[in-house]
């Protein structure tokens, strides 16, 4: 015999358990740069409308309330939190981070872009601008060799000063993307994001202009994650995984109790 | 003596059949690639000559689960994840192709690219055999990749590349020897499959699944062998009655 009830748990446990797993994600990169944290969010599975209500009791009457009965429960999606996170200060000039909207653009070994906010940039053997497992930044900066310094503004222009100048010379304008959505925004590893069609096309603009943030040279952003707030949900997590399988208990009693009383 | 008692005979055989597939996917719940098994049963009707007498249950083939295990990170440079509902093709011994999710490969003593469990993984032509290597790595597209003893390790050369196939809503079965196998024929290779490597997928069997199915099953025997109590009661009784005493 199949048991609604216990099914109905079952769903229960398997969604804590996800949410389990959100939650230590999220632990687990308290302290990787640039980390969003991630929310479970859960949906109610399909109502069995057994009476729908409204439907004729009687030939004057109708029923009030009617017989609905629930299914469970179902992970909808996981929402990324989009609060920024501390600024960290490193004094390493290549370190940048954005304050306010907008991500980095960096090309992909596949030739496709990918975003990131995290700023921990470093040179390659050549001299471009690459995140630190060598990808480039797109628009790509190139420093000539002989460069003492490099200073990157908060508008994003990269200037450096050639060994036997005095001033600084611009080299390159770093562009930051903003999204309608960057919920919707896919994780794809390594810190980097790729557009979705749920996020919307990138608007590709110079930071401090329309929506992008300004950026912040030798500072990196933390993670978001709140280590209180992560505890507290992995508490109330099981807590109702507890909650649920002692539902499944419960069930199992009163089979039990069909098969061997009666 | 009534036939009733042969329907819950049936009755309990696939009680006992529902716990050996429980069973079965509890035990393969660290087997990696492994794809929990799911029973399913079918009403035998008998028919009266103007009523169906009895319905018994019987049971049907079982399909396996194909959504995704939980993936772990290993580091290991032949342990590969196949990403969406890819599949790794395998030579069957025999003839044949077979598919698994099984992606901990390993080279055997005559250099040839196996699974764990030690089917020869098929490349774009045959098996794939590779020369003796310093190192071998495996790319997010399924190229095998090459050190040769004393090249350059960052000049790695493509020796072949791992055929990945999509099931493209196809119905699949599991053969005796644990391997996926297509209902007609061959599954058509996959350009688009992708492979995360330094990971291996675990099994699906869902351990909280698993465990109510057994609650379920092990309810649904005491039911019947309550049943078959109730009916060996209601024989005694008509016997008794027709009992000539003395």
């Amino acid at each position: 015999m199949t048991n609604a009830a216990l099914n109905v748990a079952r769903t229960g446990l398997d969604a804590e358990n996800l949410r389990m797993q959100v939650i230590a994600n999220n632990l687990a990169n308290v302290n990787t740069t640039g980390f969003k944290r991630a929310r479970a969010n859960f949906e109610t599975l399909a109502y069995q409308a057994m009476i729908p209500a409204g439907t004729q009791s009687s030939t004057q009457n109708t029923y009030a309330t009617g017989l609905s009965l629930g299914t469970g429960v179902a992970a909808l999606g996981t929402a990324s939190d989009q609060t920024q996170g501390t600024f960290q200060n490193t004094g390493n000039p290549l370190d940048v981070a954005i304050n306010g909207a907008g991500y980095f653009q960096v090309q992909m070994p596949n030739g496709t872009t990918a975003y990131t906010r995290a700023g921990n940039f470093s040179l390659s053997a050549t001299g471009t601008l690459v995140t630190a497992d060598g990808k480039p930044i797109i628009p790509q900066i190139q420093i000539p060799t002989g460069a003492q310094s490099v200073t990157i503004a908060p508008d994003g222009t990269v200037s450096a000063v050639i060994a036997g100048t005095a001033t600084p010379s611009v080299i390159g304008q770093l562009q930051t993307a903003t999204f309608v959505n960057p919920q919707g925004l896919q994780d794809v590893g390594n810190n980097m994001l790729t557009a979705t069609a749920a996020s919307g096309a990138p608007q590709v603009g110079q930071p401090g202009t329309s929506n992008n943030g300004l950026l912040q040279a030798g500072t990196l952003e933390a993670s978001n994650v709140n280590v209180v707030q992560e505890l507290v949900d992995m508490i109330e997590t099981q807590r109702a995984y507890e909650v649920n399988s002692k539902m499944i208990q419960a069930t199992d009693d009163m089979m039990k109790n069909a098969n061997q009383q009666i | 003596m009534d036939r009733l008692i042969y329907t819950q005979l049936a009755g309990l055989e696939a009680a006992m059949a529902r716990q050996n597939a429980t069973a079965q996917n509890l035990s393969n719940a660290n087997t990696p690639g492994y794809r929990a098994d799911q029973s399913s049963f079918a009403s035998i009707y008998v028919n009266g000559a103007q009523e169906t007498s009895r319905v018994a249950p019987k049971k049907s083939s079982d399909t396996p689960d194909m959504t995704s295990g939980a993936v772990q990170t290993t580091g290991r440079n032949l342990d590969i994840a196949l990403e969406g509902d890819a599949l790794l093709a395998v030579q069957q011994p025999g003839a044949g192709e077979g598919y698994t999710r099984r992606g901990d490969l390993q080279i055997n003593s005559s250099g040839t690219l196996t699974t764990g469990d030690g089917f020869v993984v098929l490349g774009q032509q045959g098996p794939v055999t590779l020369p003796p290597a310093q190192s071998v790595s495996i790319d997010s597209q399924g190229n095998v990749l090459v050190v040769p003893p004393g090249g350059d390790p960052s000049q790695p050369q493509v020796v072949d590349q791992i055929k990945l196939v999509s099931p493209a809503g196809k119905a699949l079965n599991k053969a005796t020897n644990g391997l996926l196998v297509a209902a007609n024929g061959v599954l058509p290779d996959d350009p688009d499959a992708r492979v995360q490597s330094g990971a291996l997928e675990g099994s699906n069997v869902s351990v909280t699944g698993t465990l109510v199915s057994m609650i379920d099953a092990s309810r649904n025997w005491d039911s019947q062998l309550k049943m078959i109590g109730v009916t060996r009661d209601m024989d005694t009784s008509g016997t008794g009655l027709m009992k000539i005493s003395g």
